[in-house]
């Protein structure tokens, strides 16, 4: 064994293992081993303490398996053969036979080569004394022929050894992912991983910055200049304009609330006089009259309106201007304009129409304002109803006593109600139907066709 | 009291202080109790009426479902007047009653009280002796006005000659104002008044 050792180890080369492994050596043109990157050596040994590798050049040149799927980041560098490319092949056969010196080692037939290897890994502690004692002649003889290649792939296909001892291991090839994953590779032609169709990396943060972008393979966003976030397709433009829409909408949703909020702030409730932005939580509501352009809080224009002690007449007017109005459209802000007044008036009732009349009951009651009412009218099949008008009633005696029930029932009702009402002010919809549920909007109108 | 009629008048107290018809003297309010339940209010005497120059004395009582009932307003200053009672100073006024709306205010309240004085409503009457002077004999109801202005309210046109017939009475024995409503009832009647207060 000791014998053919000897032997053994002229037969391989020895490669730099700076350039192994950072493809970068600070001896440049003067290291005295050979320059070769990784996919270009067949591995054989490597011995502790030294700073050179043992190998040999890649023996069997490969169909390269991306090529034939149309896509190899190496290109013209790759270290496997691209097909129908001659010239390629020439060159990397040119370079396989300056690089193999020993002419015996081209000869050798595959298996006799992987015997041999097996053979002086078992003879390492002799080979590593062999190696000692050849090193100086090695620098010599070998300087002259270190690679002139100063490629700068900085990846291999083969495996190391586990006896390389590479300085950052977290940064070998094997752990960091290469730009296309042999799935994205086979799949290619699919247009769903087309840059422009994948999604933005989810998991960007706020600031733009992805937790693994050295690594990460997803598309990752521009800044938006509206939103201030990097939310914007770098490639797909329909996509990117889709965001810029979407924040100019944003956008003049802010300033229509902004501007809300500005016309409503300094308004002033007719009947408290409290700022009605500034009122307690749950009350800082406006209460807006469809007839007239005066401002109210909600809570003191429908406590208004129940007052007992006047005639319909008066609690039905507004209390500034005297104009009747048949009911109260709650708000979150003041409006000015006409337009925004009819359109606040016309999504109130359209919120209405959306819920169940308590008096239609579905079809098993009756109510009072017949197709006047804002309510749903439908039965439980959904057919909507025509109760044809409200049905004129002479207020008499008889009516009176009825109506002193219904109200009792009705301030039961409110009371009952009085707390949770005060927390669910957020939630406009329940708030709308439970007042229109219950108190004057209905109310009133009850009593206007009564009178 | 509920809050928000105390907080009202709060605002509203502010609000007559700063108004420019406290400025011009017009009308005046001031506070009785800490809690805002009563006040005082002071008007003047329209100009070019029976009732310039004279200042009336008004009770407000503030209710605590203020401001959706109206606060209660009675002169405390005796007047001659269709619509206020001569005894107990009672206002016979819409907005006070039936007509009232809660955007109404203490200031505008006194400013329909003084607009009340310079327009009377003798077919609603509070005081109908009153009421029924004024539509029969304006005159009469005019100089009687002025009379108790004069006497009541601090107002400057002096009637020797209602002055003379009460002294009279007196003389009899009758209690001065008693003798003033008896007189300003009858026309200033001295006879009939006798004969009423003696009946």
């Amino acid at each position: 064994m000791a014998e053919s050792a000897q032997p053994l180890v002229r037969k391989y080369k020895k490669y730099c293992l700076q350039y192994y492994n950072s493809a970068v050596c600070p001896y440049g043109f003067h290291c005295t081993y050979n320059h070769s990157e990784r996919h270009e050596i067949d591995l054989v040994a490597y011995l502790e303490g030294t700073d050179f590798i043992l190998g040999e050049p890649p023996k069997t040149i490969r169909q390269c398996h991306y090529y034939k799927l149309g896509r190899c980041i190496f290109q013209d560098r790759c270290r496997y053969l691209h097909d129908n490319d001659d010239s390629l092949r020439n060159q990397s056969d040119q370079q396989g036979a300056t690089n193999s010196q020993p002419s015996e080692k081209v000869d050798l037939p595959s298996t006799s080569a992987q015997a041999d290897k097996k053979s002086e890994s078992e003879s390492q502690p002799n080979l590593s004394k062999e190696l000692t004692q050849t090193n100086d002649e090695e620098h010599e003889s070998d300087g002259t022929e270190s690679s002139l290649e100063e490629d700068e792939e900085e990846e291999g296909a083969c495996a190391s050894p586990a006896v390389v001892k590479n300085k950052s291991w977290a940064e070998a090839p094997e752990f960091v992912p290469r730009g296309w994953s042999y799935a994205q590779v086979v799949k290619a032609d699919e247009p769903q991983d087309k840059l422009e169709n994948r999604k933005l990396c989810p998991y960007t943060t706020k600031e733009g910055i992805c937790v693994n972008v050295a690594t990460c393979n997803n598309v990752h966003g521009e800044f938006c200049d509206m939103c201030e976030r990097y939310l914007l397709h770098p490639y797909n433009e329909s996509e990117r304009k889709r965001h810029q829409q979407e924040c100019v909408e944003q956008h003049e949703r802010n300033m229509e609330h902004s501007f809300a909020i500005q016309r409503s702030k300094e308004k002033t409730c007719g009947i408290c006089f409290e700022i009605i932005m500034e009122k307690a939580n749950g009350e800082q509501r406006f209460g807006i009259l469809p007839n007239c352009n005066h401002c109210f809080c909600l809570t003191c224009i429908r406590k208004w309106r129940q007052a007992h002690q006047f005639e319909n007449k008066i609690i039905r007017a507004c209390p500034e201007c005297r104009v009747t109005s048949d009911f109260v459209c709650p708000s979150m802000y003041w409006v000015d304009t006409k337009e925004d007044k009819s359109k606040l008036i016309e999504d109130y009732k359209e919120a209405l129409s959306r819920k169940d009349c308590k008096y239609f009951k579905r079809g098993e009651g009756k109510c009072p304002f017949g197709n006047k009412c804002f309510y749903k009218h439908a039965t439980p099949d959904g057919n909507n109803i025509d109760v044809g008008p409200p049905s004129r009633q002479r207020r008499h005696r008889h009516v009176d006593t009825e109506l002193d029930v219904l109200q009792v029932v009705l301030w039961d009702f409110l009371d009952g109600r009085d707390f949770p009402w005060q927390s669910l002010a957020n939630d406009l919809e329940d708030l709308v139907s439970f007042f229109t549920d219950s108190d004057e909007s209905d109310w009133s109108d009850y009593e206007l066709f009564l009178d | 009291m509920a809050n928000i009629a105390a907080q009202r008048i709060k605002r509203e107290f502010k609000e007559v202080i700063k108004s420019e018809e406290v400025a011009k003297c017009a009308i005046k309010l001031e506070l009785v109790d800490d809690n805002y339940t009563e006040l005082r209010g002071e008007i003047a005497g329209p100009p070019d009426t029976a009732y310039e120059g004279g200042n009336f004395l008004l009770e407000i009582k503030v209710p605590e479902t203020y401001p959706f009932n109206p606060p209660k307003v009675r002169f405390m200053t005796r007047i001659w007047h269709p619509n206020i009672s001569s005894v107990t100073g009672a206002i016979c006024l819409d907005i006070l009653k039936d007509q009232w709306a809660a955007a109404m205010t203490l200031r505008t309240v006194l400013l329909s009280l003084q607009a009340l004085l310079s327009a009377a409503e003798p077919d609603d009457p509070q005081d109908a002796v009153v009421a029924r002077q004024y539509k029969e004999n304006l005159e009469m109801f005019k100089l009687t006005a002025r009379h108790w202005t004069n006497v009541y309210a601090g107002g400057p046109n002096v009637n020797p000659e209602c002055d003379e017939k009460i002294k009279r009475l007196i003389d009899m024995g009758i209690e001065e104002h008693q003798a003033r409503v008896a007189l300003s009832s009858y026309n200033w009647d001295l006879e009939r008044a006798t004969e009423q207060l003696f009946s």
